[in-house]
């Protein structure tokens, strides 16, 4: 296969519908977010569109109490990266966790976010 | 490949400025021509950094405007953008347009303007230098990366945010010795561990300012450098690329690209991490520090925040590191960062560097780190 399974915009589109989708390489198995035209670990570029699940655990995660512009309403609001349990990694916007109870190993689930016409990656109890 | 050295240096104050980007810049790079001691017509090709031009001051183009400025409007130019690590990219491309034999006097360096526009404007421009489709949506703005960074070191090694402050106060004791330093004012480890969290575990006083400024360089062949008192060569400059994602990272308590960027010049310099006595290193955060450190080889993985907590990287310490006051103190202009650290380092290594001189200092070493840890710069120096 020569061609991409998914695009960043279809990535969204999905993820806007409640659907996490990665892809896997049919060579060596890796599994990548967001798509790439060659695997990062063989080179190849023999992709599949996989579902994924939306269920894992923070890796890392912080507060944010400073915001870019146009974002300041939004403070304070947490991002962290997130292992999924199909082992790919994806950063998000915590939603719905108290910032005390977060911490490495934390269960969380995806779950998409609509920031005015964006849909932001997000992370909500498991 | 022919050697290169660095034969001239200049760097404005670092601080708020009402000049231009490309007006900095062409103020530093004259003063660089002048310790040169060469005339402004050798001068053979321009290479200049500067990252956010088009937001803040509506202007792109700027290499030909920062030679027409300079009053050199017919220099060959080319305008670099490697996030924080810009002028640093920029100095390696000099060092290759001499080494091939192409030019045997190129000009390099760079210049930010920030603070004419609000904190939140400047945070959204910086945040541009990482991924727009899935982390600026997310707001993840760059202290987040490092807190990311940082609260994995803590969670791996124990690391803590005392250890962080220590990084903080040490550069802004450095930077009271630094006349051209944004801040030079000592701060102690309460003021540190008592501000207001920008992004937890990582404080105001953690993360580095926003700084106007400009730096340049002016790097000769051999041939050139051996007519002049006292050059400075490059020993050895490498780039390392890692992946844009902080997601994709393998594991964010290390930063791969520093270690392979480090190795490299290591090896075209053949010189290690023992044989270094003055760093200049890309501190944006605290945390940023101990992990270079790290990195580069000259603590063991984890020991970073001991080495500060203990004052090795002191001036005085058995490795001092940002004696200039680093990014926390002496500011951080992001397209001229790179060639401050290495004006810094010559000046080090010429021993021109008064109350913060590092004594016998022979061989330095510069690491310039670009956006969410995707870009990395290491090049090493030495005196004849």
């Amino acid at each position: 296969m020569t061609e991409r399974v998914i695009h960043l915009k279809s990535f969204f589109e999905e993820a806007r519908a409640g659907r996490l989708t990665g892809i896997r390489c049919g060579r060596c198995g890796e599994l990548a977010i967001p798509p790439k035209e060659y695997c990062a670990t063989c080179q190849q570029r023999d992709w599949q569109r996989v579902p994924l699940g939306g269920a894992g655990t923070i890796v890392s995660y912080t507060v944010i109490r400073v915001a870019p512009r146009g974002r300041g309403g939004e403070v304070p609001y947490a991002v962290a990266v997130v292992r999924l349990d199909e082992g790919v990694s994806l950063l998000g916007r915590i939603v719905d966790i108290p910032f005390e109870t977060l911490k490495a190993g934390l269960p969380v689930r995806f779950r998409p976010v609509q920031i005015e016409t964006q849909t932001v990656i997000g992370f909500g109890p498991a | 490949m022919r050697r290169v050295a660095v034969i001239g240096a200049g760097v404005t104050k670092f601080g708020k400025h009402d000049r231009t980007s490309a007006e900095l810049f062409a103020a530093a790079a004259a003063d660089a021509i002048t310790d040169a001691g060469i005339a402004p017509s050798a001068v053979q090709a321009l290479y200049f950094g500067n990252v956010t031009g088009g937001e803040t001051e509506r202007q792109l183009h700027m290499g030909p405007l920062a030679a027409t400025l300079l009053g050199l409007p017919t220099v060959p130019t080319t305008r670099f953008e490697n996030a924080c690590a810009t002028s640093h990219a920029a100095f390696r491309h000099a060092v290759m347009e001499i080494a091939s034999g192409v030019s045997d006097v190129v000009l390099v360096g760079g210049a930010e303007r920030v603070l004419n526009v609000p904190t939140e404007s400047a945070t959204e421009f910086f945040a541009y230098c990482s991924d727009a489709s899935i982390e600026q949506p997310a707001g993840l703005t760059f202290p987040g990366v490092f807190a990311l960074i940082a609260r994995a070191h803590m969670d791996k090694y124990g690391t803590t945010e005392e250890q962080m402050a220590h990084v903080a106060v040490k550069n802004h004791r450095h930077g009271v010795l630094n006349p051209k330093a944004q801040f030079q004012k000592e701060i102690s480890l309460e003021t540190v561990l008592k501000s207001a969290y920008v992004a937890d575990p990582l404080k105001l006083f953690d993360c580095c300012p926003f700084t106007d400024g400009g730096a340049a360089l002016v790097l000769a062949s051999e041939d050139v450098a051996r007519r002049h008192r006292r050059p400075i060569w490059v020993l050895g400059t490498h780039a390392a690329t890692d992946t844009m994602f902080v997601h994709e990272k393998r594991d964010l308590s290390r930063v791969t690209a520093t270690e392979r960027a480090a190795q490299g010049a290591y090896r075209q310099a053949g010189k290690t991490p023992t044989d270094v006595d003055v760093v200049e290193l890309h501190d944006c955060f605290t945390i940023a520090e101990i992990v270079a450190t790290e990195g580069l080889g000259f603590f063991e993985p984890g020991t970073g925040g001991l080495a500060a907590e203990k004052g090795w990287t002191s001036l005085g310490g058995k490795l001092p590191v940002n004696p200039s006051g680093g990014l926390k103190a002496k500011g951080h202009p992001i397209g001229a960062t790179g060639a401050a650290q290495i004006a810094e380092i010559v000046t080090q290594l010429r021993g021109e560097a008064g109350p913060r001189q590092v004594g016998g200092a022979r061989t330095g070493l510069t690491h310039t780190l670009g956006g969410n840890t995707a870009t990395v710069l290491v090049s090493l120096f030495g005196r004849d």
